[in-house]
């Protein structure tokens, strides 16, 4: 429903913009990535492209950190649906996006 | 676009003489090679051996023609045709790594050598001992210099580094020159003196380069950033995230605009916006001819799916003109200020000069400023 795609959204910009910059601290990291992780997975397939197309260029390039974390330590189903996700990032992103997070010195 | 396919070998590195009919160039081992222009052709007339690694820069000086070269030898010559005949002279560099890039000063009285040493070497000819001697420029470099521009008043030198930085130091040598009047980047300029350094990117800056008139300095990183400095804005930074892969080279063709390419193979357009401070795509200058769209079979389409989870019908070659990346570029005519051709040579051992009006003309979109 309309409804639920608004909230999924509220909760997908909420997300990017609380990310935790600049913490040493590897629980407050993995806190954000949990978080992270329910709401990407919480989006319907013919939804992402719009939350993608909502961000700019460092909300592309901080979801495309997050989409790598999530390949990192893989759920039962959480793959697939961020391979869909990472499908609408490089689209936005470009390959620079993916190389910012190989190089990214502060990791999220 | 006129394309030359020297090697089949990448082009380490290349330096144009004055009147563009010579390029010198490294064929990816321990010599330089010199081509001369005959009519379309290109015929090698020189083979400079003297290295013992790889040569890893050169260039060439316009008005005394001199030749200079550095490699992985820990080395750099300078070199004088006598005659017919390179003759080589060794340059004590004072180095224990690899010699990374090397630059003439606007002068040619002077020349700057980056090394994996951390170190920048400024070297001189001493007229007394008949010999070049070197000074070096270590502080607060933590890396491999990769990168080398001077600025036009032959004091000011750019260095780019692995250590993810852009700074600008003082090369001033009292021997050689008087002392150099206040530029927007500083007035006090001793030997060595720090004017400007950037603050962290995250990737090894390739490539480095100043405006034509100085006040302007452009960077490309490892990390897919394209960034510039704005010493008419208190040194502010305008950095652009690019949608590419790494940029390897990049220069100033204009006091407004860039061209930067690298492992996409392609040289790219960048603007600059003074009044915003903010840098922006202006568009890929190789636009390939379009390829014949043939229909897929449903095999196919069920193929593309099942290999790459898409079945758009997108070529697995290459369709820009450089087949490999591209390493170095280089302005021919028209200087940094009003570039009309600019050349670029790459790992695919090939060399193309690019026309600045002809690329304005077929590509409708393309804004050079």
């Amino acid at each position: 429903t309309r409804r639920r795609t608004g909230e999924a959204l509220r909760a997908f910009h909420t997300a990017i913009r609380s990310s935790p910059g600049n913490t040493r601290s590897q629980a407050v990291k993995e806190q954000a990535q949990g978080t992270m992780l329910k709401v990407l997975t919480s989006f319907k397939s013919s939804e992402i492209e719009q939350a993608v197309n909502s961000l700019d260029r460092n909300g592309v390039d901080l979801l495309m950190k997050y989409i790598y974390k999530g390949f990192e330590k893989p759920t039962e189903n959480s793959s697939a649906i961020l391979l869909q996700w990472h499908e609408k990032a490089l689209a936005v992103g470009g390959l620079g996006s993916i190389i910012r997070v190989l190089t990214a010195r502060k990791t999220v | 676009m006129a394309y030359h396919s020297f090697l089949l070998e990448p082009i380490s590195c290349h330096a144009w003489n004055k009147d563009r009919t010579q390029i010198a160039l490294c064929p990816n081992n321990h010599e330089v090679h010199i081509y001369r222009k005959d009519g379309t052709k290109w015929s090698k007339v020189h083979e400079l051996k003297e290295h013992n690694g790889q040569v890893t820069g050169i260039d060439w000086a316009p008005e005394s023609n001199r030749l200079v070269t550095c490699g992985t030898d820990r080395n750099a010559y300078v070199w004088t045709l006598k005659g017919n005949v390179w003759k080589p002279t060794l340059v004590i560099l004072r180095i224990n790594r690899a010699a990374r890039c090397v630059k003439w000063s606007p002068k040619e009285n002077k020349f700057a050598v980056g090394s994996g040493s951390r170190l920048i070497s400024i070297c001189y000819f001493e007229q007394e001992n008949d010999w070049w001697v070197c000074k070096h420029i270590k502080k607060p470099i933590r890396s491999t210099v990769l990168s080398l521009d001077w600025h036009p008043n032959n004091v000011l030198l750019a260095a780019g580094s692995c250590d993810f930085k852009c700074r600008i130091f003082s090369a001033y040598i009292k021997e050689v020159e008087e002392r150099p009047s206040p530029t927007p980047w500083g007035s006090k300029m001793p030997f060595g003196e720090l004017m400007f350094e950037s603050s962290s990117s995250c990737g090894w800056v390739h490539s480095i380069c100043f405006s034509a008139s100085g006040s302007r300095v452009a960077w490309v990183s490892h990390d897919s950033t394209l960034c510039l400095a704005d010493a008419g804005k208190k040194m502010a930074v305008a950095s652009l995230c690019t949608e590419t892969l790494p940029l390897l080279a990049v220069t100033f063709i204009t006091e407004n605009s860039l061209v930067a390419a690298g492992h996409d193979c392609c040289p790219m357009l960048f603007t600059y916006e003074e009044s915003q401070g903010t840098l922006s795509f202006g568009g890929k200058l190789d636009v390939p001819k379009q390829s014949s769209q043939r229909g897929l079979t449903a095999r196919e389409r069920f193929q593309n799916l099942d290999k790459k989870a898409s079945s758009d019908t997108a070529n697995a070659t290459l369709d820009t003109l450089h087949k490999n990346s591209i390493s170095q570029i280089s302005v021919l005519t028209g200087g940094k200020d009003k570039c009309s051709q600019f050349c670029t040579t790459g790992m695919d051992g090939g060399m193309s000069i690019w026309d600045v009006k002809s690329l304005e003309s077929a590509l409708k979109d393309l804004k050079i400023k």
